[in-house]
């Protein structure tokens, strides 16, 4: 079976060491959002698995070959780094056979696959950001990988383009792995089934985000009517009856309670993402 | 196409000043080497002459033509700090190249159209020669030494300037022309060595461009001991 390893990997830059002896084991495919704070060590996490940098101790491993040291390994991996990479002058089309040269991989398929036909002849320097991402992504979907590494594969781009990128990598999280770092809670939850928390350097979390629990839950409930006499706990803030639970079975208490009180329910939100916590712990 | 012609595509349209340039001085080194046609034949011996003028004209002109293949090369290692910069070699690292396989598509490039400018100066120097009456035992003499000379010297100015400007710390490859001052230093005694002795003056200058192309390919060989990856990195 596939797998990706990493056994107590340090590594950095120069003698500056920036992630510490993080040590995991993927072997389902999915989409694993790798989450963190800036300066956390999610681009160098990810520039240590696909073999750019050399672990200071510790191995990353692709099917348990090291993959600093084999080419096919490394071949087996696409990275998207945070910028574009790709040659401004070119047109589209020649932006992306340039890597075709290179690796391998199929031009017009991508161009179909991600609608970029239209823009086959425009010149890359003057597309916008979000044609400029697409393009991007194009590139690592060139030919087939088992690995995708993302690093924040949609910052700067607005929610329609944003989207196509999220669905396009929930399309190829059937059966590849892909890695997908993120500042974006929200984001976090709705595309990914495992979360891979760096802070610091260090491994805080890894398990599924379903399994991610939380200390409390702020809720704020919209009414047709008045119920702060059914919640005299609660603060009434821009429109919203707010109230504080432990768990999510509580909120579901409360929400029986005010139904049964008559209550005319128009909205239940959360206001806090449960991923939060992992920022202001 | 492969990684090193694409690269050379790249750099032609990059800057097209460069190539201007770089004819324009091979022109120039064209007609200094050919001026000597008409010089009075008796002013090379003459007494009053300080320096013998039908040996240092050709020389001089093989320092400018060699200096024009480079002028014509350098656009090259300019792309090589825009793709440093731009992500665009991290992407070629995360691919499954590695250094040497990047450092040798970019040396390439420059020795190709260091390869086609120093082709086209020759030819057109020993046309203009033929035509002018300049002894054919000197443009031979010439354009071995222009090839010489300017090969090696761009491989050394090539590999030097990538090599500072990937091991500074700002991205921005200010560091380049270190490169350049370490690439000409050996342009130097092929100049002067070969006016104190005339009479060996190919073989000084072969031999340096020996050297200097063999010190080359030691660092281009070493290049991935010398330069790690992350240096690559924008």
């Amino acid at each position: 079976m596939q797998k990706l390893e990493l056994h107590e990997v340090s590594a950095g830059y120069g003698v500056e060491e920036v992630i510490h002896r993080i040590s995991l084991k993927i072997i389902e495919p999915s989409i694993y959002v790798v989450l963190g704070p800036n300066g956390a060590g999610k681009t160098t996490l990810f520039r240590t698995i696909c073999g750019i940098l050399k672990p200071f101790s510790g191995q990353a491993k692709w099917d348990g070959v090291d993959l600093f040291n084999s080419k096919e390994a490394r071949r087996r991996i696409a990275y998207l780094s945070h910028l574009n990479a790709l040659p401004e002058e070119m047109t589209v089309f020649n932006a992306l056979k340039y890597y075709a040269d290179i690796e391998g991989g199929d031009v017009e398929h991508v161009l179909d696959l991600l609608s970029l036909s239209e823009l086959r002849d425009r010149k890359f320097s003057s597309l916008s950001q979000g044609q400029k991402k697409r393009v991007s992504v194009g590139k690592i979907l060139l030919r087939e990988r088992d690995l995708y590494l993302l690093d924040e594969p949609t910052s700067n781009v607005d929610p329609k383009i944003s989207k196509e990128i999220r669905d396009i990598l929930i399309k190829l999280s059937k059966d590849k792995f892909v890695l997908y770092s993120s500042h974006n809670l929200y984001e976090a939850r709705e595309i990914g089934t495992y979360l891979i928390l760096i802070k610091d350097g260090e491994l805080k979390f890894f398990d599924k985000i379903e399994n991610v629990k939380t200390r409390q839950y702020r809720v704020g409930i919209k009414t047709l009517n008045d119920v702060s006499k059914l919640l005299p706990e609660s603060k009434f803030e821009n429109g919203y009856y707010v109230v504080t639970a432990d768990s999510p079975r509580e909120v579901a208490k409360i929400v029986n309670h005010l139904v049964q009180g008559g209550a005319e329910l128009v909205e239940l939100r959360e206001l806090d993402n449960p991923l939060q916590e992992f920022f202001e712990e | 196409m492969s990684f090193w012609q694409v690269t050379m595509r790249r750099s032609v349209r990059l800057s097209r000043t460069y190539f201007i340039l770089g004819v324009a001085m091979s022109v120039y080194g064209t007609i200094l080497s050919n001026i000597l046609s008409f010089i009075p034949a008796n002013s090379a011996n003459s007494a009053s002459t300080p320096i013998d003028l039908m040996n240092s004209f050709p020389i001089l002109s093989v320092a400018i033509l060699s200096l024009s293949a480079l002028l014509f090369s350098l656009p090259v290692v300019m792309l090589f700090v825009y793709d440093k910069n731009n992500g665009v070699l991290e992407y070629l690292l995360s691919t499954g190249l590695d250094q040497l396989g990047i450092f040798k598509g970019y040396v390439k490039a420059s020795l190709s159209l260091a390869t086609y400018l120093l082709v086209f100066s020759n030819i057109f120097n020993t046309a203009i020669g033929i035509y002018l009456g300049t002894s054919l035992s000197l443009l031979t003499s010439m354009a071995v030494l222009t090839f010489a000379i300017g090969i090696s010297e761009v491989f050394l100015v090539t590999i030097s300037m990538m090599a500072f400007s990937s091991l500074q710390k700002t991205p921005m490859g200010a560091n380049q022309p270190l490169g350049v001052i370490i690439g000409i230093i050996p342009m130097f005694p092929a100049l002067v060595l070969p006016l104190v002795f005339p009479s060996h003056a190919i073989v000084i200058d072969i031999s340096i461009a020996v050297v200097t192309l063999l010190v080359s390919l030691a660092l281009l060989l070493s290049i991935s001991r010398l330069i790690l990856r992350e240096k690559l990195l924008p």
